[in-house]
């Protein structure tokens, strides 16, 4: 296990004036402004589309090379929409296995960098692009297929649907570092501009450009912690939804949901991956919160917000109204359940939360990754 | 008349046909809408709606589609195809064969010849011919002919009443196993003006009323009465006379002056539907008639391309015919799949809207 | 120029070449270097129905890349004859018809362009059916 020490988070935003560089030095130097360091043992960056926009290589030694403290290595983990994750990962078995005592994790992405339609060709690659992604798919698009089976297949209809991104809104209002910090109603969602059908622009997470710091220390470094990480699940699941024998199923959801023996009950707060409002409601059912086809209905009587019956569930506004910065997600989604646990999250708060959860996907569930967190 | 073409039989026919139109149907009233045309200048055309080809199509995807059927109603192995010709003016090339495109997409490399042939309307026809000289000789045992046009006419022009989309292939093999025999063929070409396109330019040029005496009529009656006198056939012996048909007027016309009647041509009329397809022109009419003739009927097919030349063909139906008929869609099922548009959707389907790279 | 990434994928897409796993008996679209299914590398490429039944689609809006031409783009999970599952877009589609459940068949298109001056990517769409079989 790992401790979480500090973090540090910029508000995801159309950031106009900021580079993928200039936004990822603002999130770890606010993670380590406060920390008395020598030295940081690895600097591990995650990002899945810098290479792409600023046409950098080796781009976790340039921003460590910034940080004014002693770093020994550095370097760049990407899993698409699940890189986050991946770097807490690989940072969590580094500290594990004594390699390191000291990690800046930093996730950052920006996707303002280019106007839409490049964008949307540049993020349609988190599917296969030797089979779906072939196809002008968007970045939507097979999200779309599944949206529409799965209200057809459970009878939901899409006003109930509607009560994630309202719920998201909610939440994403009380916290400063989310992008949109506005109520929507469903009538407005239903209504709004269409993405890729049923999927419309408030069922979306929004472009926006941001940067995660999480600094995790090993059980030897003393001072304060805000949580401890205790394990990171991973799977990986098919190449494309047309693969599976069910298309609404996220096996590697439901892999690592097993093998973490969650149980819904003993979760306070979780953090999970809504790119779009179909990928919240399956993975709420894949993760157990949920009756197969029942999420929607349930988050629409209150279940998952403040004082409902089922655990605090994306209090950041999730993708949807945090902001979804692509490889920094991940890394925001850690940092929240932390400071829940720690209970310094400057929005929504659990009461007195001891157990919290990070889950996150690329795509369709490509790859599938859970953190587990506890309070100190 | 002297006579380049021996009189011999020809060991092959056609085993296999098919066709391709797209969906998309531009009425002619729009065109004359938009540009300020009088009635008259079009209703005499006796076209009451183009074919357009969607924004995801082009002479190589109809040429596929048309070549499949024909594949599908032939039952042969495509590995056996040892030539795939394509006749086009709109290639989507200018330099790279679609033949190697579509034999490639059929199954039939890399064991054949493959080639791209132009002659305006005619190129496609003029594969025909080739095919039928490679089977026949024994060079080859199947080949396959196709004939497919996205065709261009500059906006404002004249031509974009007609100027139209469409494929039609023809597998052509040995006389026993064909649904259609070749008994005789005969080619008339001059050099004559009369259309044309230069090399990197977007649209076609024409000679307006050049393009009706000097070039297709006097060149159709050419090749029909040299058929005539090569093989002794005459009207009375045919069922079905098929022409090039650039527009709804001209076919019935130099029906007439051979003497055919109108009965004899509608069969194999389809521009009046669809407009002028170019290479798949007189071909999509033939198609459509094998999908309907019986065992023992006559053809008489003559294509033409501008520049200028026609090739006649008498065609005879024999009983293999019937079971080809329903193995693949008819050109009557692309017929009736027909979306009316407008202009403006032709305009962007079309790519005549200027729009610079991006993304 | 992404010549060698398209051309090496060609055949299945323009043949619409599945690949059958030896040991586990499953199909899947487009082969891949070992089953999807089951991990084995006994595969072998077989052609697929062309034929199957729309299962669910979407019209998308936010369309990538240089596809105004395109847009909206419809998109469709299709369910082959066979049972094997393919996502691909849709063409000719008219939109008041476009429903769950209609048949729906392969067809060859245009799906991509290296530009104005690059090569034509070909490959496999699926659109309404036509009356006959």
């Amino acid at each position: 296990m790992a401790y979480v020490t500090s973090v540090g988070l910029v508000r995801v935003d159309r950031n106009y004036y900021k580079s993928p560089r200039d936004l990822a030095f603002e999130a770890a130097s606010k993670a380590i402004e406060d920390v008395k360091l020598d030295t940081i043992d690895y600097v591990i960056v995650t990002s899945s589309l810098t290479y792409l926009q600023a046409s950098q290589f080796d781009l976790a030694a340039y921003i460590a090379r910034e940080l004014g403290v002693n770093v020994r290595s550095a370097f760049t983990v990407e899993a698409g929409e699940n890189s986050g994750l991946a770097g807490v990962e690989v940072a969590l078995n580094l500290i594990r296995s004594h390699a390191a005592e000291r990690i800046l994790l930093v996730g950052v992405d920006k996707l303002t960098e280019y106007i839409s339609n490049r964008t949307y060709k540049m993020i349609q690659a988190i599917y296969d692009t030797e089979s779906d992604a072939v196809y002008n798919v968007g970045h939507a698009g097979p999200m779309a297929l599944l949206m529409r089976l799965y209200m057809d297949r459970y009878g939901v209809d899409r006003e109930t649907l509607a009560h994630w991104p309202v719920m998201m809104h909610t939440h994403g209002k009380e916290n400063p570092y989310a992008m949109l910090r506005f109520k929507v109603t469903p009538d407005k969602v239903v209504n709004a501009m269409p993405i890729a059908e049923p999927i419309t622009l408030l069922d979306a997470y929004p472009l926006g450009d941001g940067a995660a710091a999480v600094l995790l220390s090993s059980e030897d470094q003393g001072g304060d912690h805000l949580a401890k990480l205790s394990e990171v699940y991973s799977s990986i699941g098919f190449q494309s939804i047309a693969l599976r024998d069910d298309p609404l199923s996220f096996e590697a959801v439901g892999q690592i949901a097993r093998e973490a023996g969650l149980n819904p009950e003993d979760i306070d707060v979780a953090e999970i991956h809504d790119s779009f409002t179909i990928t919240g409601i399956l993975l709420l059912e894949e993760l157990g919160f949920a009756p197969r086809g029942k999420a929607a209905e349930m988050v629409a009587e209150g279940a998952f917000t403040k004082g409902g019956s089922g655990p605090l569930v994306n209090a950041s506004g999730g993708l949807k109204a945090r902001g979804h910065p692509k490889g920094a997600t991940g890394v925001y989604m850690l940092a929240e359940v932390a400071m829940q646990l720690a209970g310094t999250f400057p929005g929504i708060r659990a009461d007195s939360p001891r157990k919290g959860i990070a889950v996150g996907v690329n795509a369709h569930g490509s790859s599938a990754r859970l953190a587990f967190l506890e309070a100190l | 008349m002297a006579n380049s073409e021996n009189k011999q039989v020809i060991n092959a026919g056609i085993v296999g046909w098919g066709a391709y139109i797209p969906m998309y149907r531009l009425p002619t009233r729009e065109i004359a809408r938009v540009w300020g045309w009088p009635e008259h200048q079009y209703k005499a055309l006796n076209v009451s709606h183009k074919a357009v080809d969607g924004p995801d199509e082009d002479s190589t995807t109809m040429g596929y589609e048309a070549a499949y059927n024909a594949l599908l109603r032939s039952g042969i192995d495509p590995k056996m195809i040892g030539a795939v010709f394509f006749g086009s003016e709109s290639k989507v090339y200018a330099v790279k064969p679609s033949a190697t495109l579509i034999a490639e997409m059929i199954g039939a490399t890399p064991d054949t010849m493959a080639s791209d042939l132009e002659f305006a309307c005619r190129a496609g026809s003029e594969g025909l011919k080739a095919s039928l000289g490679l089977v026949s000789s024994g060079m080859v045992k199947y080949a396959l002919a196709i004939g497919s046009d996205t065709s261009q006419a500059e906006p404002g022009d004249v031509l974009e009443f007609t100027a139209s989309s469409g494929a039609a292939a023809f597998i052509v093999g040995p006389r026993s196993e064909s649904a259609a025999i070749v008994e005789d063929t005969y080619t008339y070409v001059t050099d004559t003006p009369d259309f044309w396109r230069r090399a990197e330019k977007p649209y076609p040029r024409h000679g307006e009323g050049f393009t009706g005496e000097p070039a297709y009529f006097y060149h159709i009656m050419g090749a029909v009465k040299g058929l005539f006198e090569k093989t002794g056939l005459k009207p009375d012996d045919f069922d079905y006379a098929i022409f090039h048909q650039p527009n709804g007027k001209f076919p019935l016309k130099v029906a007439q002056r051979l003497r055919f009647p109108k009965e004899k041509v509608l069969p194999g009329l389809v521009t009046p539907y669809i407009g002028n397809t170019y290479n798949a022109s007189a071909l999509l009419g033939l198609a459509r008639v094998l999908d309907q003739a019986k065992p023992g009927q006559r053809i008489l097919l003559a294509p033409f391309g501008s520049g200028a030349g026609s090739d006649a063909y008498s065609i005879v139906v024999t009983d293999l015919v019937e079971e080809r008929q329903d193995k693949a869609p008819k050109v009557d099922d692309y017929l009736a799949r027909s979306y009316e548009i407008d202009y403006a959707l032709y305009a962007k389907f079309r790519r005549i809207y200027v729009m610079l790279p991006r993304g | 120029m992404v010549l060698p990434v398209w051309w090496r994928k060609r055949i299945p897409r323009y043949r619409f070449v599945g690949a059958l796993c030896k040991d586990c008996g499953r199909i899947h679209y487009p082969p891949r270097n070992a089953c999807p299914y089951c991990g084995s590398r006994n595969l072998e490429l077989v052609p697929l129905p062309r034929r199957g039944v729309l299962e669910s689609y979407s019209i998308v809006y936010s369309v990538p890349g240089d596809n105004r031409l395109n847009a909206p783009l419809p998109i469709g999970l299709v369910r082959l004859e066979n049972g094997v599952r393919v996502v691909a877009e849709l063409t000719d589609v008219v939109p008041e018809k476009l429903e769950k459940g209609i048949e729906v068949e392969a067809v060859i298109r245009r799906i991509g362009e290296d530009g104005e001056t690059g090569t034509i990517l070909y490959g496999v769409k699926f659109r309404p059916a036509l009356g006959r079989k």
